[in-house]
């Protein structure tokens, strides 16, 4: 049984992108306010804003942490055509008393000329790397060379999408056996149908990113794309928020069979394809074995989907966006795995939140 | 307004009531219905809202428009256009007694007579009235009235009059309005600016126009088809939003040239576009023939100051209802709530939720942010454990020491739940192969140890041909079965499936006692079956129904079983063999397939799936010859692998094969810790360092470290070392002397038992105890603890001053807590420190470093230092 509890944010405006440090015990929220967020979890649970400042001068769409072991580190993306990485001190003021901490702005990647839509460090096996994608449609891979010296990234890639690109995601196996792998999507909304989502993988002998796969079935727009945590498995799970939820599988065809240096072959396949929020999706995210997804959508819900041992995905809950029960009875959704797939008509699920909704 | 289709509007005051105007004006009031029951009468808006009645005004008829009056007081006035261009106001009978009771039934009328398109009151002067009338020759399509003027014309045209018949009262014509605008012109759409108060935005026939009533000779205008519903952005008083057909224009009124951005264009004729009041950037329009209202998120429009930005639009649809929809409002002050009304009057009450992003914390709670809000949402605990994620499932487990104990290896399965049957089989098969490794190694010390681990198909093979059968006579029946002669290997195989105990008695007796005892009676009785022991099984069954649990049928299957009769075409044979399929238990199923069978063909047994592998092995091993036993073992063994079923790591063993398994397993659950733990139960070195299985150790590492289970992370580590002493991290730190560069750590390791940890690790430095303050290369003294200023190597006392019931606390819990309170630290910053209990008790109170001068908060340094571990957290 999930409970939802409401956390007071004090953002002034809409807030586009949560994030979890490593442990989950630090939060990142950012917001069209301009600012950024950081939250700490004391130890009776409660999430205290320990920071808050303006990032950028415009709408701060994602935010997300480095691994804790390159240091208490933030990257930010905004429409203002930056993104910015930020670095925790230790500052010679008395904020820790105040329960306060500092935030020192350490680089600003300002290559992009459109808005950046997306910021995402890569697994932490590749050191200190960090993607941007932005709405020319590029892909810029950065790296900061010496760990200890935020303030230095250098532009080691740039890979052109042609469209225009709304979110990244890492592939984060840390395997040998996979290269490193990064997944774009586009929310080009022009009725040309194109494939919104384009696979890269790095090569080792060209030292370049070279597409590996499209995946020619997503044509309307994504907003928010994501590789499931692989603890182990021998294939890739990506999830895909368009007009519906989409989970991929991307097996890699043994290596052996492929000629050596070329891109990895992938078996692709659609494992679940769900029109449950029954209009956009606009996020999804995965938990931390890579076997729960949560996704978001326009109808003001919350879903959970889970697969069981025959690997079919259901529903395995629903959340209003407000925290109140669905129907009045959250346990229903839950304990039932087959709700998910006739849910109630769309009429339930987006009527009666407005009491729900103290403030205006 | 045609009649037919209505319209809705919320009370710009009294936020709980709305007017649906046709033509008639219903005023309703809604309720919200969560803490209670529908009322009779009222309409279910939504599933927690309700409206009722409570006025139908029908006065007016030819309704063409319709605006409230946005002051607080009369509450409940409109203002109603009507075909013949005038205009009335009207209210819902609220208060006729107050003192705007001479308002209500004034008409306002026109010099000729035209449909009235729009009206609009004015924002600031409360008192205006601006009324956008079609043309009319080249009259004035704009009329601007004052509504509480005194005016009433002397003579009343005899034209209005005839217009006006049945109109009683007169008195209440105003025919002189306070402007006009827009002369041969028609007026489509109107909105006051909330710049200034005598700015009026008038959508005319194929332009924009803006008047200003301080000079209203002059107006700017700009052409363009786009001239319906003009609206401002209440945020944003320079964006203006009106449309035309499919298409909406917006415009900066700062560039009024041309539109800054059209959106898509629809398919359909739009009908009605509007802001949303409580949010930023939010339109919402409305085609016709449509059930879906589509609203657009605008983060970022260009502007004409400033740099020449793209855009950021998000488009949304949202579909309150099945049936089409006739007309929507937007709630005044609720957060994106919105009224929907259908042509046949049926309205719909919702919000429209702002996007959510959402992120998994890794210890399984959601977070998430809906517009300005965020919640956080954690399962909880006791949920059912079927239910629950594997990500659960290993936290919990990792907290139970899952995996941890190598002696009673079979206990495992109880540490991980005791609720799942493969990871049951799994660890009594783990269990048995050490069994019978420490044996085998103490039998004959050499090669046969490795060989249990290799799993009974590598067991079987390496015995091919080597086997006969005989026949044997079944205890109590003059009936002989071919059983093959048990070899060692077999024995072994039986041994690893459970039948038979250590020692080279093959007497199953003892596991049927023990089956017996656990309950398990259908399958004893098979087991008894299967070792020719009918009698035995019998008594089984006889047993198992008359004990409390059993299953009283038990008795009629013992009797069918006692029936037993060896002749081929006998009733009871024919009649078994066709009844056991439908007997529900697999065991008794198989029981009777195993009589029924033609000598030498088990099938029905060997491929029944609902028997546990481990019986169907065993009985394999009885009964099938050397090449069928290899063949069947090699199908089921590709089976399990394919299934990843965990109950076939007893064919596989911890191999190349078992590897393959777990993978499929690992695949189909993301259960790394199972992975792990079996793996480093007893695999050999090249299994062990196969890619994969390093990477479920290292990921399941890297899991608990999430977790901040750095305790269990260490256990693992060490537990990991025993099997593979290459993954042993080396020492991470040496301390060398700072004279003579030296490191001190020989001397060292004694230093923290000095105190009563001394004698169990059997270190006699009595008499050297005052030389370890000095280092053992040169003598020279080691450094002093910053805080007693006495040299390293000595030991630690209670720290003065310091909360002493702390110290307590800390010696209680743990011994060894005292023996690293002597330890050496220090900041790799500042390179100041000391005893490490000391530091600690300092840094519980001190920001600083202790040493005088010294600003380094070498504490705060390490950011992850704060956190503690879970583990300590936890129940």
């Amino acid at each position: 049984m999930f409970v939802a509890r409401h956390i007071p944010a004090d953002h002034k405006d809409l807030i586009h992108d949560v994030s979890f440090d490593f442990h989950g015990r630090r939060m990142a929220t950012c917001s069209s306010d301009q600012s950024v967020k950081v939250w700490d979890k004391s130890e009776s649970g409660d999430w205290h804003c320990t920071a808050s400042w303006k990032t950028h001068s415009g709408s701060v769409w994602r935010v997300t942490w480095a691994h804790p072991e390159f240091g208490q580190v933030l990257a930010s993306c905004s429409f203002d055509r930056t993104a910015a990485v930020w670095e925790e001190i230790v500052g010679e003021s008395n904020d820790k008393l105040r329960g306060q901490s500092h935030w020192v702005k350490r680089t600003t990647l300002v290559d992009s000329r459109t808005s950046v839509t997306d910021v995402k460090f890569a697994p932490k096996h590749m050191g200190l790397m960090l993607a941007t994608c932005s709405a020319d449609g590029i892909v810029r891979i950065y790296e900061a060379p010496d760990v200890m010296n935020l303030s230095q990234w250098s532009l080691q890639h740039e890979i052109s999408c042609k469209l225009s690109c709304s979110c990244i995601s890492w592939n984060p196996s840390s395997s040998r056996a996979h290269s490193p792998m990064i997944a774009v999507g586009s929310d080009d909304s022009s009725p040309n149908a194109m494939a919104k989502v384009q696979i890269f993988e790095y090569n080792e002998n060209t030292r370049k990113y070279a597409k590996a796969e499209t995946l020619m079935t997503v044509t309307d727009p994504v907003h928010d794309i994501a590789f499931a945590p692989n603890l182990g498995r021998s294939f890739h799970i990506l999830a895909i928020a368009t007009k519906d939820v989409r989970i991929f599988t991307l097996k890699p065809v043994r290596k052996e069979l492929t000629s050596s240096g070329g891109p990895t072959k992938f078996e692709i396949h659609i494992v679940a394809q769900f029109d449950n929020h029954n209009s956009q999706v606009w996020r999804v995210s995965w938990n931390i074995t890579g076997t729960v997804l949560a996704s978001s959508g326009d109808d003001g819900c919350v879903r959970l989907w889970k697969a069981n041992y025959m690997d079919n995905w259901k529903c395995t809950g629903i959340l209003k966006g407000n925290g109140s029960p669905v129907n009045g009875n959250s346990q229903q959704g839950n304990s039932n795995p087959s709700l998910g797939s006739n849910i109630p008509n769309l009429q339930n699920s987006l009527n009666g939140s407005s009491s729900g909704r103290k403030h205006s | 307004m045609s009649g037919t289709k209505p319209d809705i509007l919320w009370a710009p005051h009294q936020v709980d009531r709305f007017v649906v105007c046709d033509s008639e004006l219903s005023l309703y009031h809604v309720e919200s219905t969560v803490n209670s029951e529908l009322k009779a009468g009222s309409l279910r808006l939504s599933e927690d809202s309700a409206a009722t009645l409570l006025s139908i005004n029908s006065d007016t008829p030819y309704m063409k428009c319709v605006a409230w009056y946005l002051n607080y007081d009369p509450e409940c006035l409109l203002a109603v256009g009507q075909a013949n261009g005038r205009v009335v106001l009207t209210s819902l009978g609220q208060d006729h007694n107050s003192k705007f009771k001479d308002l209500i039934g004034k008409e306002f009328v026109p010099k000729h007579a035209r449909q009235c398109n729009t009206l609009a009151w004015n924002p600031l002067d409360s008192n205006w009235l601006a009324a956008g009338l079609d043309k009319h020759r080249a009259d004035f399509s704009v009329l601007i009235w004052d509504i509480c003027s005194k005016y009433t014309p002397d003579i009343v045209p005899m034209e209005k009059v005839r217009l006006s018949a049945g109109e009683t009262e007169t008195t209440l014509l105003v025919t002189k309005p306070l402007y006009e605008l827009g002369q041969n012109d028609a007026c489509l759409s109107l909105c006051w600016l909330p710049r200034d108060q005598k700015l009026l935005l008038a959508g005319m026939h194929r332009n924009l126009a803006i008047f200003d009533l301080r000079n209203t000779s002059q107006k700017m205008f700009v052409n363009t088809k786009a001239v319906q519903g003009v609206t401002v952005d209440p945020y944003f008083h320079d964006r203006v939003a009106s449309f035309y057909e499919g298409q909406v224009a917006i415009w900066d009124l700062r560039k009024f040239e041309k539109p800054v951005l059209t959106l898509t264009e629809q398919p359909k004729p739009l009908t009605k576009v509007a802001w949303c009041p409580t949010r930023t950037g939010l339109l919402a329009t409305l085609t016709r023939d449509s059930n879906i209202i589509r609203l657009y998120d605008m983060q970022h429009t260009p502007t004409p100051i400033g740099d020449e930005t793209e855009p950021t639009i998000i488009e949304r649809s949202v579909q309150p209802c099945d049936n089409y929809i006739a007309s929507f409002a937007w709630h005044p002050t609720s957060q994106n709530r919105m009224i929907v009304v259908t042509p046949n009057r049926t309205m719909s009450d919702f919000t429209v939720f702002e996007r959510i992003s959402l992120a998994w914390s890794p210890i399984t709670s959601l977070m998430w942010a809906c517009g300005r809000h965020l919640y956080e949402c954690a399962e909880e605990e006791n949920d059912n454990s079927l239910e629950k994620d594997i990500a659960t499932k290993m936290r919990l487990r990792a907290l139970s020491r899952y995996g941890l104990d190598t002696e009673q290896v079979w206990r495992n399965h109880i540490l991980a739940g005791n609720e799942d049957p493969q990871l049951k089989s799994l660890w009594y098969t783990l269990h048995f192969m050490k069994q019978y490794t420490e044996d085998m190694d103490q039998k004959s010390p050499g090669n046969k140890g490795s060989l249990v681990y290799a799993g009974i198909k590598s067991i079987v093979k390496s015995s091919l041909g080597t086997v006969e059968s005989s026949r044997h006579n079944w205890s109590s029946l003059d009936k002989q079965s071919d059983i093959q002669n048990l070899n060692e290997e077999r024995i072994l195989a039986l041994q690893l499936c459970g039948w038979i105990k250590k020692g080279t008695d093959v007497d199953v007796g003892p596991f049927l006692n023990s089956l017996v005892q656990e309950g398990e009676w259908e399958r004893a009785a098979a087991v008894a079956l299967f070792n020719l022991d009918i009698r035995r099984a019998i008594q089984i069954l006889n047993e198992g129904a008359s004990s409390e649990k059993g299953d009283l049928n038990l008795n009629v299957v013992a009797m069918a079983l006692s029936g037993y009769t060896d002749e081929k075409n006998s009733l009871w044979r024919e009649m078994c063999s066709t009844l056991r399929l439908q007997l529900n238990n697999p065991y008794l199923c198989v029981m009777f397939a195993f009589l029924t069978s033609e000598t030498g063909s088990y099938d029905g047994v060997l491929y029944e799936n609902k028997v546990a592998v481990r019986d169907r092995v065993a009985f394999a091993c009885k009964f099938l010859s050397d090449s069928q036993l290899n063949r069947y073992i090699e199908k089921l063994t590709n089976e399990m692998k394919e299934a990843g079923n965990l109950e076939g790591i007893l064919l596989t063993g911890l191999t190349k094969d078992g590897v393959d398994l777990m993978e499929s397993y690992v695949d189909r659950t993301g259960d790394v810790q199972t992975a792990s733990y079996c793996m480093l139960q007893g695999s050999p070195l090249d299994v062990l360092k196969d890619e994969r299985v390093q990477y479920w150790i290292e990921n399941y590492r890297n899991l608990l470290d999430a977790w901040r289970f750095w305790h269990k992370r260490a256990e693992f580590d060490i537990h990991r070392s025993k099997l593979d002493p290459s993954s042993k991290p080396l020492a991470q730190v040496f301390v060398s002397c700072n004279f003579c560069g030296k490191s001190i750590s020989y001397s060292c390791s004694t230093v923290p038992h000095q105190g009563r940890g001394f004698s169990q690790y059997g270190v006699s430095g009595s008499p050297t105890k005052s030389k370890v303050t000095s280092c053992p290369g040169c003598r020279k003294p080691l450094p002093r603890c910053a805080l007693c200023l006495i040299n390293m190597g000595t030991p630690v006392s209670s720290c003065p001053g310091g909360s002493k019931s702390d110290e307590k606390v800390d010696l209680s819990k743990d011994k060894k807590l005292a023996q690293f309170n002597n330890w050496f630290t220090w900041c790799h910053n500042c390179r100041h420190g000391g005893h490490a209990g000391h530091m600690l008790s300092w840094f519980r109170d001190h920001a600083e470093c202790p040493v005088s001068a010294c600003t380094c908060k070498c504490m705060q340094l390490d950011t992850t230092g704060n956190l503690v571990p879970a583990e300590t957290v936890q129940p």
